[in-house]
């Protein structure tokens, strides 16, 4: 059951994601990497209809690097998860839309921030402190309620993290096993060993 | 006579030349100069920056630019020419990642190029291109440096060194004469300096040096480093001078003494020439 | 004999150049002046408009717009002016293109476009016009002056050919290297947006034919201006086109003002 989280705390954007592929009820492998570095300073989780999201991610990565060689500057995260939620949006109204879910985490090298975009397959896009698509979310959302500091250092975002993920494979009939971190910041994206 | 053979836009005339074509290489030649020469791992591009204006930002005077992280290009002739060519190149680099996930190869996307320029010299109503380009690189999972260059006609071809733009032909010959196989990074790049210098009087301020040591691996060289490599080479020019006239001294001073002992020895018609 | 490469479409001469494009830099050096400068917290724009006529009747642009009125200075998006010289209605047409674009940018990434973006924009399209046939290039020269979190504040300059460069203080039209040079003079790089008024206005005046400037009082020219700054309460650029009577005002503080000879209109 794909899942996957992402929590902003200060000066950074964990982004993280099952990485299990499976048909139906088999699981086909258990390290596929769900999250795409779009630019050196921006993340994507994706989930949803196998196929559809590895072209859908690999297409977006292709248009950002583009944006990126054209203008020697890469687009800001904002920048970046409208032009993805339009891609989501126009394709939705197209005879064979994309059904995608995904986690969009940046650090705007411009403002010096961290974003953190929520989007769905219907082209929906919200800002967000913390965010999860999957049945993962029912568990992790009402945790990071309780438990989501902006302020927090990147050692209590990713306890946080682990809370959700402990949450999710306790409750969950079936878990993912294992999952991919990664974190974004001013230094760029590092990848995280839980 | 070619009167009505060059303005129509490009067709051929009587005696078989594509007149528009051979007018957009005036183009080119009138275009600074830019040089590639590939070492034995390294391949090092070197342009002709003009002086950039006392209130103009240098920023937005480009000249070798990043087609994609492996690939780099460099271009003579018009500058709007080379920006809409080079946007071209740019989309065709990403869109050949997306469709067999592979980046591009050198030579493929310098053939893509050559192709576009192609298509503006036989398609209606459009004039071609007035750019050369000298595109390096290194292919993915390979080691060797490439160096292609393209021409305003559609013509692509692979080189050692070459040059474009003002006076290249002077260029040429220099690299012709001074470039040889397996040159190390330095050795690369001093050649690259000192067959700019046979064009560019005005020294290190005016030469932009990119250096490419493998894939993905591209340096631009700070002023002060050129700065240190023009004067090394003016040193050794120096030196050579030096050598040339105490040569020419020590010719003379023998040439004398030996005069001067055929006067002693009453010899008058001594060989002087 | 270059007669030959020069009356059709723009192709090449056998010289390698494009007479057509050099033809139409050549209209744009009759045009009225535009000057653009960078200075710390902003970018100056200043005009010359050509007042063709005494019966003229300017009440229309009287009172000026926000997207700019006049026929020299226009918003092109939220965070860039233009000032544009050459043939006016090529102008225009330059000036639709440039909003239209700016919006698609606006729609696509939810940002204000990157000026130099904007400026590339419209250099790719006045390029296509000097290569494809049955076109005459655009007779219009362009100052893009404008703000991103890229770079901050830029200011560019485009020509016919579809070239383009960044700038901190330049100048195009008639008269543009008398202008370039006094310029050249008087440019601090830390200038502040209350002095590159006064030095746009003063450099301004210098170049114009008249003596002495006014919004539209004095008949033969007169200046259009707009500043761009960052609102101090929300950050964003704010771009501000003066309307006449305001031109006046600040000229009138610059001690550039028209004195009181026009007796006839005081008269009446």
């Amino acid at each position: 059951m794909e899942t996957s989280f992402a929590i902003t705390g200060k000066g950074y954007v964990i982004v993280a994601a099952d990485t299990t592929a499976s048909r139906s009820i088999i699981k086909m492998k258990t390290d596929e990497d769900k999250v795409k570095t779009l630019s050196p300073h921006l993340l994507m989780a994706y989930s949803g209809e196998p196929g559809d999201t590895v072209h859908f991610a690999e297409y977006v990565e292709r248009n950002i690097r583009l944006y990126q060689i054209r203008n020697l500057y890469p687009l800001r995260p904002s920048a970046a998860a409208a032009w993805i939620r339009r891609a989501l949006a126009t394709s939705l109204r197209s005879r064979s839309p994309y059904s995608v879910n995904l986690l969009v985490g940046g650090y705007d090298t411009a403002s010096h921030d961290p974003h953190l975009y929520w989007i769905d397959f219907l082209g929906t896009m919200t800002e967000v402190p913390f965010a999860a698509h999957g049945y993962g979310a029912y568990f992790a959302l009402s945790l990071l309620d309780r438990y989501h500091d902006p302020e927090a250092s990147l050692e209590d975002g990713l306890i946080a993290l682990k809370r959700c993920i402990r949450q999710v494979e306790e409750r969950l009939v079936v878990t993912p096993g294992k999952y991919k971190v990664k974190v974004v910041s001013k230094d760029g994206i590092q990848e995280i060993d839980l | 006579m070619s009167r009505s053979y060059d303005r129509a836009l490009t067709v051929f005339s009587p005696d078989g030349h594509l007149f528009q074509v051979e007018y957009a290489g005036e183009a080119v030649r009138k275009g600074t100069c830019a040089v590639g020469v590939r070492g034995k791992d390294v391949v090092v591009l070197g342009v002709e920056k003009k002086s950039v204006l006392q209130l103009q930002d240098p920023r937005t005077v480009r000249k070798v630019v990043m087609l994609d992280d492996h690939v780099c290009l460099a271009f003579a002739g018009l500058t709007a020419d080379g920006r809409v060519l080079i946007d071209k190149a740019r989309i065709e680099c990403q869109s050949h990642r997306l469709t067999v996930e592979d980046p591009v190869t050198v030579e493929y996307i310098t053939k893509h190029i050559a192709g576009i320029k192609q298509r503006y010299t036989q398609s209606g109503g459009v004039r071609p291109f007035g750019i050369s380009t000298l595109i390096v690189g290194f292919d993915p999972h390979d080691t060797r440096p490439r160096l292609y260059q393209t021409e305003p006609s559609g013509i692509y071809s692979a080189w050692k060194a070459n040059a474009i733009g003002r006076s290249s032909k002077t260029v040429r010959e220099f690299l012709e004469k001074n470039h040889k196989d397996d040159l190390t990074r330095d050795e690369t790049i001093k050649l690259t300096v000192k067959s700019l210098l046979e064009v560019v009087q005005t020294g290190a301020k005016n030469i932009e040096i990119s250096v490419m040591e493998g894939y993905g691996k591209v340096t631009n060289l700070a002023l002060a480093e050129i700065e240190a490599i023009v004067a090394e080479i003016e040193r050794e020019k120096e030196a050579e001078a030096e050598r040339k006239r105490s040569r020419l001294a020590a010719t003379a001073a023998g040439q004398a003494a030996m005069s001067s002992r055929a006067e002693e020895t009453g010899a008058s018609d001594a060989p002087v020439q | 004999m270059a007669r030959r490469y020069d009356s059709r479409t723009t192709i090449f001469s056998p010289e390698g150049k494009l007479y057509q494009v050099e033809y139409a830099m050549e209209a744009i050096s009759h045009a009225g002046t535009v000057l653009g400068l960078l200075a710390k917290d902003g970018v100056v724009l200043a005009a010359e408009k050509k007042v063709t006529g005494k019966l003229l009747d300017l009440s229309a642009t009287k009172e000026g717009g926000y997207g700019g009125s006049g026929e020299k200075i226009f918003l092109l998006s939220s965070n860039v002016i233009g000032g544009l010289a050459g043939l006016t209605a090529d102008a225009n047409s330059l000036v639709n293109f440039a909003r239209t674009a700016a919006q698609r940018h606006l729609l696509a990434y939810d940002e204000d476009i990157p000026v130099e973006l904007l400026a590339q924009r419209l250099c790719d399209m006045k390029q296509g016009y000097t290569q494809f046939g049955g076109l005459r290039p655009f007779g219009v020269s362009l100052l893009y002056a404008g703000y991103d979190p890229h770079y901050q504040f830029q200011l560019y300059r485009s020509d016919p050919s579809g070239n383009y460069s960044g700038w901190k203080a330049t100048c195009i039209g008639a008269n543009n290297g008398t202008a370039q040079s006094l310029l050249k003079q008087e440019y601090k790089d830390d200038i502040e947006v209350k002095d590159a008024i006064g030095l746009a206005l003063r450099t301004m005046s210098k170049t114009m034919d008249s003596t002495t400037l006014g919004s539209e009082k004095c008949r033969r020219s007169a200046v259009e201006f707009a500043v761009l700054t960052l609102d101090p309460v929300t950050g964003k650029p704010k771009a501000k086109i003066y309307r006449p009577a305001e031109i006046d005002l600040l000229l009138e503080k610059e001690g550039l003002a028209k004195k009181d000879e026009d007796t006839e209109m005081k008269a009446a």
